[in-house]
């Protein structure tokens, strides 16, 4: 714990020297030496963001373009990014704002049109979004194991989708991300012990979605509803 | 273990499991019963698995290639951010022909066009005046007018062709003086009529 602690540390520093370095290239007007420098800082957070948004929006498409929105908005405002704040939590403020945005939008979108029978990762009707990826063959693990595995990965993305935004994205930045309570706060802009009451009612209800007997009975449920449609 | 057993003896259920988890505090019951720590433990391992399956999941979704892909999408948006907005510029024909005209010239071509205008109008004009006239006499033709041409037709001859064609020759005759020598040196009908 206190190697990955000394890590975000250095981290964080990196980001701080690297941020400061653009904003006064970008002051000076040398641009292209100002985007290389920010190159650095896409390079370091992209993957994390990309994770964060593509739990947040549910759609792989659509969390490319938030976090290309995110990185493009970064770089635009980096003039009134205050160096006292760590980069990757002002950075994932711009992001998650941006998915949620693009949250309300998709909502009054839909309200306007008709459900797709399959609407990608852990769509209306649980379907999990099947991308080339899951297709190749992976290394060391037996065709059984591997099945088993991408059932198992299914079975989480539906229950994640299933929880309110709030605890889902509490729930993804404090497990999928490893933020402490106080960071989840920062970044979210919720009180810590609200983020703590939103922690424990999404591992409560992915606990009851998740558990053996209930993913059987869902399963049975829409075999049945198939048969009967 | 069951749930009434566990409750007689004052074991955690899974609900204390999730508030200790979540506020990361350590149960004194945890430390002397030796199930519901496994139990505590098998609980923690399961969230923690939950996150590293749906961080794989992610990762899964978005392999190198893509984030590259990503990056170099990020990079062209800000290269396009930097770049300052360019005027495109209308086309030179048209400027020149709003723009850099004399007067002088422009009073030159209305002239040409209300000329050119007038002349065409003019002959439009005309033709359709005597249009007009002639539409005013045909309507001045009555019914009474065409009955009395009607009866000026007299009825055709029924005298044989040669006969008529002399009558015709007679009457055609020169009745000027001067045309009558002349007359006279030209062969006539009438004339083989005598030989025959």
């Amino acid at each position: 714990m206190s190697g990955t602690s000394a890590a975000l540390a250095a981290t964080r520093e990196a980001d701080a020297s690297t941020a400061s370095a653009v904003k006064s290239l970008q002051a000076e007007g040398r641009h292209a030496e100002a985007r290389d420098r920010f190159a650095e800082l896409v390079g370091r957070h992209q993957r994390r963001a990309t994770r964060i948004a593509y739990h947040y929006v549910r759609d792989a498409a659509e969390a490319d373009e938030a976090v290309q929105d995110a990185f493009v908005k970064a770089y635009s405002h980096l003039a009134t990014f205050r160096e006292e704040l760590p980069f990757d939590v002002w950075f994932t403020r711009i992001l998650i704002n941006g998915c949620l945005d693009r949250i309300k939008a998709r909502k009054r979108r839909e309200r306007w049109q008709v459900p797709l029978a399959s609407t990608g990762w852990g769509g209306t009707d649980g379907t999990a979004e099947r991308d080339i990826t899951e297709r190749l063959p992976s290394s060391g693990q037996s065709p059984e194991d591997a099945v088993l595995t991408r059932e198992r990965r299914r079975q989480i993305a539906e229950a994640l989708a299933k929880l309110p935004d709030r605890q889902r994205a509490v729930f993804v930045l404090s497990q999928v991300e490893g933020c402490t309570s106080r960071e989840v706060s920062a970044l979210t802009g919720l009180n810590e012990s609200t983020v703590r009451v939103h922690l424990f009612r999404a591992i409560r209800k992915l606990r009851t979605l998740l558990a053996p007997g209930t993913a059987a009975a869902a399963r049975d449920q829409k075999g049945k509803r198939r048969v009967t449609s | 273990m069951s749930l009434l057993e566990r409750l007689g003896a004052g074991h955690l259920d899974d609900r204390s499991f999730a508030r200790l988890w979540v506020d990361g505090a350590e149960h004194p019951h945890l430390s002397s019963c030796a199930a519901c720590r496994r139990r505590y433990d098998a609980y923690a391992d399961w969230i923690d698995d939950i996150g590293s399956d749906a961080r794989a999941h992610a990762d899964r979704t978005f392999p190198a290639e893509r984030l590259a892909v990503q990056q170099a999408q990020i990079l062209r948006r800000l290269e396009t951010l930097d770049r300052p907005t360019r005027v495109i510029p209308f086309p030179r024909a048209s400027r020149v022909v709003i723009g850099h005209q004399s007067p002088m010239r422009r009073w030159m071509v209305a002239a040409a066009a209300g000329l050119i205008a007038g002349v065409g109008l003019a002959q439009v004009v005309d033709r359709s005046f005597f249009e007009r006239q002639d539409a005013a006499q045909l309507s001045h033709f009555t019914a009474s007018d065409a009955n009395q041409r009607a009866s000026a037709i007299h009825p055709a001859s029924l005298k044989d062709g040669d006969e008529e064609f002399l009558d015709v020759t007679e009457a055609l005759g020169p009745r000027v003086k001067e045309l009558r020598a002349l007359d006279d040196l030209t062969p006539h009908m009438r004339d083989v009529d005598t030989r025959k």
